[in-house]
């Protein structure tokens, strides 16, 4: 997979609206901000379909990996948008990382890990907050979105020299 | 005093939201200072043992609070036991604090993620260390190190 992906998930309570644009990103942010609501939704959906009353609007299929068997479901995911929620310790591993680098999805995790495994940007972490809320045929709706959690302008940033601990430094990760 | 071990720690329990489901108690959400809680993570009110009332979710069962509030009140209410605190975000953090302040004992948390404990004093030991510090600059210089 290339590009970015715009992707839409509702039900009649809560509208997730979010694009990702690399194979990794992550979610963080406080708790209770809506993240594992949101990964659960993408399950029913995948599971059920519309008969699960969610809607999903992405060009890519939307899938849920878990704990247990990832290692075997990850194998049969391809051209996919992967969702993982918290407490699955796998993401940390170097069979995930290796499974993520030969493989052609998205992959969405919510962790606050350090995951020294994975080479993904630190412009893909971001939190989700709610935008804003209204009544939909007398229920409340709330409508959340993704942002990013490091400043920008940081990084925008030109270092005058950069430190590193020998000349080879970074060339596996960026070979 | 709050302890926190930083990193990979087995004995710790890793996912806090599965264990919550399967061990809560119903006076959990009972207790006045867990209402608090529950109140500010959340902005839910306690409608019985076993169901809350969410600004967010509306009427949801106590299995489908936050991941954050779970570890909060495993936290709370197991502090022989050491739970994955990463589940926790920002937001929880003055609450592990109080927590180990009202219960008077020391309490272990596992952190793989530095936690922002704010700009106040505190008193954390670290425990792969064994230092003491007092504030984030203090903790991020001898945390750092371990994740």
């Amino acid at each position: 997979m290339k590009g970015s992906y715009e992707i839409i998930i509702r039900n009649n309570r809560i509208q997730y609206k979010f694009t990702i644009y690399r194979n990794i990103t992550i979610l963080r942010g406080d708790s209770a901000t809506g993240k594992t609501t949101l990964i659960e939704m993408v399950d029913a959906y995948n599971k059920d379909g519309a008969e699960s009353g969610i809607e999903v609007l992405c060009k890519k299929r939307c899938v849920v990996l878990e704990r247990g068997n990832w290692m075997r479901d990850l194998k049969d995911i391809s051209d996919s948008i992967v969702f993982i929620d918290e407490g699955n310790g796998f993401v940390k591993s170097v069979d995930f990382s290796e499974m993520v680098k030969n493989s052609n999805n998205y992959y969405v995790i919510a962790t606050r890990d350090s995951l020294f495994n994975l080479p993904y940007s630190i412009r893909e972490v971001y939190g989700v907050r709610n935008k804003s809320g209204n009544r939909y045929q007398g229920t409340k709706r709330i409508y959340s979105e993704f942002y990013p959690l490091f400043n920008a302008e940081v990084l925008l940033s030109r270092p005058d020299k950069i430190i590193v601990d020998n000349e080879e430094a970074g060339k596996v990760l960026f070979d | 005093m709050l302890n926190i071990f930083y990193g990979d720690m087995p004995e710790a329990i890793y996912n806090t939201s599965l264990y919550f489901n399967n061990t809560y108690f119903d006076s959990w959400l009972m207790d006045e200072f867990a209402q608090k809680m529950i109140r500010s993570i959340d902005k839910a009110t306690v409608l019985s043992g076993q169901a809350v009332d969410s600004k967010a979710l509306g009427v949801i069962p106590a299995t489908k609070i936050s991941g954050g509030l779970k570890t909060l009140l495993l936290i709370y209410n197991q502090p022989q036991k050491i739970f994955n605190a990463s589940t926790c975000g920002d937001n929880c953090a003055k609450w592990i604090l109080r927590i180990a302040k009202k219960l008077n004992t020391d309490i272990t948390i596992n952190l793989r993620h530095i936690m922002d404990f704010g700009d106040g004093q505190f008193e954390i030991r670290i425990l792969n260390n064994d230092k003491i510090v007092h504030n984030m600059s203090e903790l991020v210089v001898y945390a750092g190190e371990f994740l």
